[in-house]
């Protein structure tokens, strides 16, 4: 359980609008979390991935503050037992391919808190694409569209094919394919601000 | 990244090999089976978005879809690994490698802290409290294994477990209870 009582007030600069939602197993807004961690916890950990190679510098902030949040998740993890998604699907899942012949327990357990991980990432980076065309709703396209910017993604271009004629930024689709090796991002430093830190309760 | 992972120390521990069912292939696994549940995924979604934020159900369900992709990416990976390697159970250090490998690099400290703890709470409940270790394998397995593809577990976990004997008959006598 999280000892967070009350939450205090992020430090960055610009001021996050979303209020911490109540929840039950985690408080909702990670991002919150992040905040109050880098603020008065301690600091973001250094980064081990290549995190300048990736969108601008807000962009690469706001995922060293995720980072730094699931440490601190889990350092706070005591009990093994709860897990967000269920173990008996996941080792499943593993065991539809052939070739898999046995699974040691810790795998699915390392599996649920990395699929929490990949959602939330995906999840983000769809967020951003929802923001960059004025929506307040998720939808597939989205999802498609952080698909198609983030190379660690490439895996899923089958999964989720681009059936959307109107994109917001051609372009960017244009780099995404035309570079791999480096995911762009032409939305200049301000647009990607109000992106990931929701200024506007609108 | 070093890519020399030592055996891994208190746990581990091995299950059935196959299903009952025979090979289950992509066709025959049930469309249930081969997701996780949505509801799940909706509720951890609703974290990485702002609290106003809404998510249509079209999104939950392609991410359901990249979700049970990225499990058999990493698990493909994984299994090419152990098989190299001529072993036949796929542990967390296997699956730490195969997203390393696979581009996943950002994931890799916070799941090394988080195997480790799970390792010394497994650990700790073998050498405790029988129950709690049950519970934990019972999920795990998911349905019951046959005794030889039990007992075959145990070769395989002898011969793994190299230097572990003194965890081999607890954790024998922690899968016959649960068979």
């Amino acid at each position: 359980m999280e000892p967070n009582s009350s939450i205090p007030p992020p430090v960055m600069g610009a001021a996050v609008a979303y209020p911490p939602a109540a929840g039950a197993a985690y408080s909702a807004g990670p991002y919150a979390h992040a905040h109050a961690a880098l603020g008065a916890l301690y600091p973001p950990p250094p980064a081990p991935g290549p995190p300048s190679s990736h969108q601008g510098g807000a962009a690469a902030a706001q995922l060293q503050l995720f980072w730094a949040e699931q440490y601190r998740e889990i350092e706070a993890t005591t009990d093994f037992k709860n897990h967000n998604l269920p173990l008996a699907r996941i080792k499943k899942i593993m065991k539809a391919d052939e070739d898999v012949r046995m699974i040691a327990a810790e795998a699915p357990v390392v599996f649920a808190r990395a699929c929490e991980m990949f959602i939330l990432e995906l999840t983000h980076r769809g967020w951003a694409h929802a923001e960059e065309n004025k929506r307040r709703t998720l939808q597939k396209s989205d999802i498609a569209a952080a698909v198609a910017r983030t190379e660690v993604f490439d895996f899923l271009v089958d999964i989720v094919p681009r059936d959307e004629p109107r994109d917001a930024d051609p372009a960017a689709a244009a780099m995404g394919a035309a570079a791999p090796g480096i995911p762009q991002h032409p939305a200049a430093a301000d647009p990607t601000t109000m992106g990931y830190y929701y200024v506007q309760p609108q | 990244m070093a890519e020399a992972p030592a055996s891994p120390g208190g746990g581990g521990g091995s299950h059935e090999s196959g299903s009952p069912r025979g090979g289950g292939g992509g066709g025959s696994v049930r469309e249930q089976d081969r997701f996780l549940p949505i509801a799940n995924i909706s509720r951890i979604m609703k974290k990485a978005i702002p609290a106003n934020g809404k998510i249509a159900k079209d999104a939950k369900e392609t991410v359901q879809e990249c979700v049970s992709e990225f499990i058999s990416f990493i698990t493909s990976e994984a299994s090419d690994k152990c098989q190299r390697e001529k072993r036949k159970t796929i542990n967390g250090d296997d699956l730490l490698w195969a997203m390393a490998t696979l581009g996943f690099e950002d994931y890799i400290e916070p799941l090394k802290v988080y195997l480790q703890k799970y390792r010394e709470m497994e650990g700790d409940s073998k050498l405790t409290a029988k129950s709690s270790d049950g519970s934990i394998k019972k999920d795990a397995l998911g349905h019951v294994g046959a005794s030889s593809s039990a007992a075959e577990g145990m070769g395989q976990q002898g011969a793994y477990n190299q230097g572990m004997g003194y965890m081999q008959p607890q954790y024998h006598n922690g899968d016959i209870s649960n068979v």
